[in-house]
């Protein structure tokens, strides 16, 4: 049985379309990560998905229920907007949220210390929130939202405003989370976290999805290869081989993007005939460079503006590429 | 359910614990007790304090008035040694009502009177000056100098008439005031007794609006510092709307409660039984829930929709000048309680309860159809109240920014 299943859903507010005939699968056991740049519609899918919102039209099911109020318990979610009570102690906010998703008693006490030892907070137990630092309640808050144990994990920008150590902290949640086998979907809009964390990206701009598939399959099918070679002696030859591209052929370096089935080794070899290497890279395109160049040309084919974030014009070649 | 009430319990331990709470439970009863029993006797506080001989400056142009005057201050003065008065007699050809002014003010003389010469026929009237505000001193300045002036017209009547046989005559009857109902004692408590159904109303007004004010800023709290969403992973806005409702109205009952406690044992024990009865006291717990739960459902619709108290109060204003109304209102229903604007009011939802427990106190005898009437319209006003709120409460709960103004509220009531 799938986890989560979205059926062309549509959400408008007003004349505005947030979400426009999306369609999703989500396996039970996959992590997703589901991306797109600020306004592409991404919490308010999520906020459906957690029937805090219900969509205009299409169809939702969660864990097999059309409306996720029926198996909240089963559900840890982390709203985008998240906060605790400042004046309630760090030990009582986690016995009122484990209580909120149906735990109780000894079990719950028990969980609550496993869940502030896991995080490093167990001195806090007794502080009240407000003296926590920014980190701590970001801890206390994941913590807080996982307390159940749930089966399926909804994160919205987990890893917005967190520090590089609140950030592997994370991670290793999520690699948790995963042997568990719990089904993970998170939002953002870094996609360095999504490439390295995922089985599986699911991109959306404006409402409508871009992209779906494995993170390896994704970059397979958007390469551009650049190769980069160095070293002393003649590297023209090279801008004459079939399919080598934009060649920038300069003293002991020589540049050129990959076409046509042209392959990184046969430019090695030809290299190696007519100089001496010292460098050889294949350059490839990382998600980020995929991904703003399909939300670009998507809004530029919808007629609408580039979301602000990305309006920098993107490099036409991978990044690093072109770098001089 | 049961998270309704994980939420309901929380709000009330919140609530519960703080020292505000604490200070409305225990302050605010002894207050309204201080002002309604307490206000006579605060008054009387300073009566044995020694206080040092007030002089007033008489000037007599009647001439016979010193006389009978300074009779009468001496008898107040050995009626009450420790607040002494004393006469100075000031001749008329030299009293100057400008320089008495400057004096009493520099304080040289306590106080001045001027007695005209035809003072004695009342076609003139007699000056007192002072500068002091107290009541008791007024009263005592005008007692004496009446006394004095009549002693004098008895005197010069002819024929003669023997005032002490008039005085005699027109002694007061002495009346005895008892409650029919306790079959108590109530001479001389005609002030609580007027300002009993003003407490009851005050405490219940109060118990409401105080209470439920805490709804609103702790729903502004959780949405302002983005605790709301957290809370609807976990909790359907409905639910946790209820759930609110339930625990601030858990609040409000063990108020009530400890107040109407306090209140009871007070009244046995102050002798003012008959004033805090069990049948007013039902009646204002009847009142009381229908009453709270109406007004927290308007706040929580108004909490919900706004991000800011500012908003909420402005969003709330409506509500607020309805609550004027019984303040405003409450000695005309006290005395008037079967007047066609008491039941009038008594049929506005918001503000029923307080009219109506203004009413029951000062006529244990309305007609039943009107409490049956009343409490049905309540009851009916809750629960269209709690439908409308629930559904400001879905859409406004996430909503952030711009606060809706009323017709886009009824907008949102009607679409969901």
């Amino acid at each position: 049985m799938s986890a989560l299943e979205l059926t062309r859903i549509v959400k408008r507010f007003g004349t505005f379309v947030a979400v426009d005939g999306l369609d999703l699968t989500v396996a039970s056991g996959e992590v997703i990560g589901f991306l797109g740049p600020n306004g592409a519609g991404k919490t308010t899918t999520i906020r459906m998905v957690m029937s805090i919102l219900h969509p205009d039209s299409g169809a939702i099911s969660v864990l097999g229920h059309p409306d996720a109020a029926e198996v909240k318990d089963r559900i840890g979610y982390l709203p985008e907007e998240r906060g605790l009570y400042r004046k309630m102690s760090v030990g009582a906010t986690l016995q009122y949220f484990g209580h909120l998703k149906g735990l109780s008693g000894s079990e719950l006490s028990r969980r609550a210390d496993e869940s502030l030892a896991s995080v490093g907070l167990s001195e806090w137990k007794r502080k009240p929130v407000e003296a926590l630092s920014k980190g701590m309640s970001q801890k206390l808050q994941f913590v807080a939202a996982l307390i159940h144990r749930p089966e399926f994990v909804i994160l919205d920008e987990p890893f917005s405003g967190l520090d590089p150590i609140n950030t592997e902290l994370l991670k290793r949640l999520f690699q948790e989370l995963r042997q568990r086998g719990t089904t993970l979907i998170f939002s953002t809009h870094q996609m360095e976290h999504a490439e390295r964390l995922c089985d599986r990206v699911v991109l959306i701009n404006r409402g409508r999805k871009l992209l779906d598939g494995g993170v390896s399959e994704i970059r397979e099918r958007f390469s551009t290869r650049i190769v980069l070679v160095e070293g002393e002696g003649d590297f023209r030859p090279l801008a004459a081989l079939p399919g080598a591209a934009d060649a920038e052929i300069a003293g002991g370096r020589a540049r050129l993007r990959l076409t046509d089935g042209l392959e990184p080794h046969t430019v090695l070899q030809r290299a190696m005939e007519t100089a001496r290497v010292t460098r050889f890279e294949v350059q490839r395109p990382d998600l980020h460079d995929i991904f703003v160049r399909l939300v670009q040309e998507d809004s530029q084919a919808r007629g609408l503006s580039v979301p602000a974030s990305l309006a920098k014009p993107a490099p036409a070649l991978p990044r690093g590429a072109n770098v001089e | 359910m049961n998270k309704v009430f994980v939420v309901g319990f929380r709000e009330f331990w919140e609530t519960v614990k703080t020292r505000t709470f604490f200070f409305s439970v225990v302050l605010m009863p002894m207050l309204i007790m201080a002002l309604v029993y307490g206000t006579q006797r605060i008054a009387r506080l300073g009566e044995n304090e020694q206080l040092p001989t007030r002089t007033l400056a008489v000037v007599d142009a009647a001439g016979s008035v010193l006389a009978p005057l300074a009779h009468r201050v001496e008898s107040f003065n050995s009626a009450s040694p420790n607040r002494p008065y004393a006469i100075k007699p000031i001749a008329p050809a030299e009293a100057d009502e400008k320089k008495l002014a400057q004096q009493v003010s520099a304080g040289e003389y306590f106080a001045f009177i001027l007695i005209p010469t035809d003072a004695v026929d009342g076609a003139a009237p007699c000056t007192v000056g002072r500068r002091d505000s107290s009541l008791d001193v007024g009263r005592q300045l005008q007692d004496m100098l009446n006394q004095a002036i009549v002693a004098v017209r008895f005197e010069g009547s002819d024929p003669p008439i023997d005032q002490t046989q008039v005085e005699m005559l027109q002694r007061r009857v002495p009346v005895r005031t008892i409650d029919v109902q306790s079959g108590n004692e109530t001479t001389g408590d005609e002030f609580a007794r007027t300002m009993t159904p003003f407490a009851f109303m005050f405490l219940m007004f109060m118990g409401a609006f105080g209470i439920s004010q805490g709804l609103l800023t702790g729903l502004i709290e959780e949405k302002s510092s983005r605790i709301v969403e957290m809370l609807l992973s976990a909790v359907s806005p409905l639910q946790l709307m209820a759930g609110k409702i339930i625990g601030m109205a858990s609040v409000g009952l063990v108020t009530l409660a400890v107040w109407a406690v306090v209140g009871y044992w007070g009244a046995q024990r102050g002798g003012a039984a008959h004033l805090v009865t069990i049948f007013r006291l039902s009646y204002a717990g009847m009142y009381f829930f229908p009453g709270f739960l109406l007004v927290a459902a308007m706040l929580a619709a108004i909490g919900a929709a706004c991000n800011t108290l500012k908003d909420a109060q402005s969003l709330g204003f409506p509500i607020n000048i309805m609550t004027i109304v019984p303040m405003v209102m409450w000695i005309h229903i006290t005395q008037n309680p079967n007047s066609t604007l008491s039941l009038v009011l008594s049929f506005i939802p918001p503000i029923t309860p307080f009219i109506m427990i203004l009413r029951i106190c000062a006529d244990p005898n309305l007609p039943l159809w009107q409490i049956v009437a009343t409490l049905v319209l309540l009851w009916l006003s809750v629960f269209a109240a709690v439908w409308a709120a629930a559904r400001v409460f879905r859409i406004g709960v996430l909503m952030y920014g711009k606060p809706p103004s009323l017709l886009e509220l009824l907008k949102w009531i009607r679409q969901s």
